[in-house]
């Protein structure tokens, strides 16, 4: 499960309604509580590396991750996971998203159509199997 | 001898028993990575490949370096310095 405050999500719609129709990027930061639980408490945009294919991908700046994380150190929060956009594509993870992925995160992918957002999930990888499953995406308490 | 920080990204915890941050003595980043392997199973399959370089989808930070701009493994590392690794995050649809 991954609970998000729903000012925090609007920015990151925000962000990937800007970006549209290019694919955007950033780090959700937070906790991770002992049942494997994500708290989102704030997030910070990255850079989309990707030039020649930014409408159906990206790679996300390691700088911005490694300022992030510098930026966190010595606080209780974290690097818990990913938000990125799909212009023009639904927010399901695709074989790219799955090869590329890390356990123990969370991947938000939200769907931006025509420059509006139309839906947003989060993914969790099982390492083993390879495969990303829906987690539940709860914003002021109410799943999305 | 130096000893150097070595932060640990959240997917690479559950091989360090949920540490952050470990500090390892060596001369090197790849004596640092390779002592770290021996003390946690399963980090080098993880960061490695074969012990000679560092995986593709794996960055790894002596400071603000990323050592693919210096001597990869064989960059010299200097006591108090921080080693971070960081997955390599990527994707689209």
């Amino acid at each position: 499960m991954i609970k998000i405050p729903a000012p925090l999500l609007r920015e990151i719609y925000d962000h990937t309604e800007a970006s549209y129709p290019n694919e955007c990027c950033g780090l959700l930061i937070g906790t991770i509580d002992k049942d494997k639980n994500h708290t989102v408490h704030t997030f910070r945009k990255c850079k989309n590396l990707n030039q020649e294919r930014a409408r159906d991908r990206y790679d996300m700046d390691p700088l911005d991750m490694l300022r992030a994380e510098r930026e966190f150190e010595n606080s209780p929060w974290d690097i818990i996971g990913i938000y990125h956009s799909h212009p023009d594509h639904p927010s399901r993870a695709s074989q790219t998203d799955t090869d590329r992925a890390w356990p123990d995160y969370s991947y938000v992918i939200v769907s931006v159509q025509k420059g509006v957002v139309a839906s947003a999930q989060s993914w969790v990888l099982n390492d083993t199997e390879k495969r990303f499953y829906e987690e539940p995406l709860l914003t002021e308490g109410e799943s999305k | 001898m130096s000893t150097v920080t070595v932060k640990i990204p959240t997917p690479l915890r559950p091989i360090t028993a949920g540490q952050t941050e470990v500090k390892i003595e060596g001369n090197t980043v790849g004596e640092i990575l390779r002592k770290l392997d021996s003390q946690y199973k399963g980090f080098g399959e993880r960061v490695l490949d074969d012990g000679k370089s560092v995986k593709r989808f794996i960055n790894v930070f002596i400071n603000e370096d990323n050592i693919r701009d210096k001597k990869d493994l064989d960059t010299e590392v200097k006591n108090g310095d921080t080693l971070s690794i960081l997955p390599s995050i990527a994707g689209g649809n």
